[in-house]
């Protein structure tokens, strides 16, 4: 069973993303969009919403969710995101800013949302990352990616349970002459501006 | 002895080949919507077949024309809607010495009804006739002053009194607590009721699914009688979304779906923990029962039957991703795949018919192969 859940997450990764509404099971996990960035700079946040979640009745017990949600895995080890650096934790009432445009409640339920975000940044040294839930962990996890490059494309997600691991996701590494590209194009630009600040100076000096 | 322990084996195998030969298959296109609907409407609730073979569907639809408890013949055709409330999240149909009655929770409205077939109402539980541990019990929180959508846990407990200036909790160490309503307090909480069965005596078993997992147990004539469950051991239940009679066993047990948990267990009547039945599933939502087989409807996309052992028969319309979502448009439906099951039921001669957590509307149904 285990083995035709990882195959059937891998699948997954395709899937379009549909709206949830919000009573009951709407919110019943964390929704965790994930950022890639250029420069293999990866951005994650986790929101978890306390006021229409049945497994989640409150602002500490939101938090104590968001603690340790998932983990990624580096080689056999899984490296909880804490190792990251300390999360920024915010608290809001819009899902449209941390879930995907379609993820809009249902009109014919009731309930209010009460979100907190945690959001890890960090620099990815691997050439892509996998997030894995460990076992025994209570929330599923909605993985889904947002290319700040195509806002307009469906998202791609996949719905960790306990034990699940992601599909590989590949980080927006930039080519090494990308930088060397923006170094020169900046030299050059600092250049132009010296040259022409001098020139106007000279020529000001001329007609004075 | 040992001709006894072949005797044994050969039993073990016997049963164990006819759970193997346990198989459905689908069947395209059954439900036929009420006239001039492309689907049957908003669904996030149960499906149940009375003893005459018609089909009960509870739909949430705005659109009153759709809204209640739909009925539709054995052939899948749509006959009536019985004004029923909207959000009759779990019900079930259950024939006793009084009659067959439909008993149903009605999420919305945090009480239980029971009601003939022609969806009359001869009896209801209402949200006052639970007891006010569990139906008052509500967390006070106060939002931050500069930043108004932190809000910050005060106190947990049973409501006392609530006042225009102060709420008064009972805490759970018995002390009291007076809380003032300054700016940003408030208090949330209290039943959210998602399904209801009968034991063969005719107690009604209650689950507050969506709230805190505490199942209550009325008599027949709807007086409280006791409650068991909640989210502290040593059952510990986390969104125990719907609970059943499971009349396989005698004496019958009390069959959780401890969705939170992603497992089901048996408890007795009392609510003494008898054993799990399964683990790690895709999120087990409802259940139906037929002759010495279970079938599971896991909201995360999976069909699932069992036998009276615990293993696992049969899985029907698997899908490929892990869904639990209302979202799925019909044209992204495909044929024989589940998206979201929310309810399910055997019909009289074991077929099985599964209704969906859709916006849409969804209900499919596989043909047990004889």
């Amino acid at each position: 069973m285990r083995l035709a859940r990882s195959i059937l997450i891998l699948a997954a990764g395709g899937a379009v993303l549909a709206p949830l509404c919000v009573f009951g099971h709407g919110a019943e996990f964390l929704s965790a969009k994930l950022t890639l960035l250029p420069n293999a700079e990866v951005l994650l946040e986790i929101t978890a919403d306390y006021g229409s979640n049945p497994l989640i009745m409150d602002n500490s017990a939101a938090l104590e969710a968001l603690a340790d949600p998932v983990r990624l895995r580096h080689h056999e080890a899984l490296v909880p995101l804490s190792s990251l650096g300390t999360a920024k934790i915010s608290w809001h009432q819009n899902w449209a800013d941390y879930a995907p445009a379609a993820y809009l409640p249902s009109d014919t339920q009731g309930g209010e949302h009460a979100l907190v975000t945690s959001a890890w940044r960090w620099h990815s040294s691997e050439p892509e990352i996998v997030f894995e839930m460990p076992k025994g962990k209570l929330h599923d996890v909605l993985l889904w990616t947002h290319d700040a490059t195509q806002p307009e494309a469906p998202p791609k997600w996949m719905l960790l349970l306990a034990g699940d691991r992601s599909r590989p996701i590949p980080i927006q590494q930039t080519p090494w002459w990308h930088n060397w590209m923006a170094a020169a194009g900046a030299g050059g630009l600092v250049l132009l501006s010296s040259y022409f600040v001098s020139r106007n100076f000279t020529l000001r000096q001329r007609t004075l | 002895m040992s001709n006894r322990i072949l005797s044994l084996l050969s039993v073990m195998a016997l049963a164990s080949t006819a759970a193997a030969e346990v198989a459905y298959e689908f069947v395209p296109n059954f439900i036929t919507p009420p006239p001039g609907k492309e689907t049957i409407g908003d669904g996030h609730g149960e499906i149940a077949v009375d003893s005459a073979g018609n089909i009960y569907v509870s739909v949430q639809d705005k659109d009153p024309a759709l809204a209640g408890l739909q009925v539709y013949g054995k052939d899948g055709k749509f006959i009536k809607t019985l004004p029923l409330p909207p959000s009759l999240h779990g019900f079930v149909i259950r024939k006793l010495g009084d009659g067959e009655h439909i008993y149903g929770a009605v999420l919305g409205e945090q009480k239980v009804i029971k009601c003939n077939l022609d969806g009359s109402i001869v009896m209801e539980i209402p949200t006052s006739a639970f007891p006010a541990e569990q139906r008052d019990f509500v967390s006070v929180t106060k939002s931050d002053e500069t930043d108004p959508k932190k809000k910050t846990a005060i106190a947990s407990g049973i409501r006392m009194a609530d006042s225009k200036t102060e709420i008064t909790l009972k805490l759970a160490d018995g002390t009291e607590k007076k809380i003032a309503k300054e700016k940003g307090v408030s208090a949330a909480g209290g039943l959210k009721l998602t399904n209801c069965d009968v034991a063969p005596n005719g107690d009604i078993y209650v689950v507050d699914g969506y709230g805190r997992s505490f199942i209550f147990v009325f008599s027949a004539d709807g007086k409280f009688k006791s409650v068991f469950g909640g989210p502290d051991k040593p059952l510990a239940l986390a969104n125990a979304h719907k609970i059943f009679i499971d009349k396989r066993f005698e004496p019958a047990r009390v069959m959780i779906c401890d969705r939170g948990h992603k497992r089901m267990l048996h408890t007795d009547l009392a609510g003494n923990f008898i054993g799990e039945i399964a683990t790690e599933m895709r999120n087990p939502s409802s259940a139906s029962f037929h002759g010495d087989l279970m079938c599971v409807a896991e909201i995360a996309g999976n069909v699932s039957v069992w036998n009276k052992e615990n293993k696992r028969v049969a899985d029907l319309g698997t899908s490929p991703a892990m869904t639990n979502t209302p979202g799925i448009a019909p044209k992204d439906w495909h044929e024989g795949i589940v998206t979201s099951p929310h309810g399910i039921t055997f019909d009289n001669d074991g077929n099985i018919l599964e209704t969906e957590w859709n916006k849409w509307g969804r209900v499919l149904r596989w043909n047990v192969k004889k």
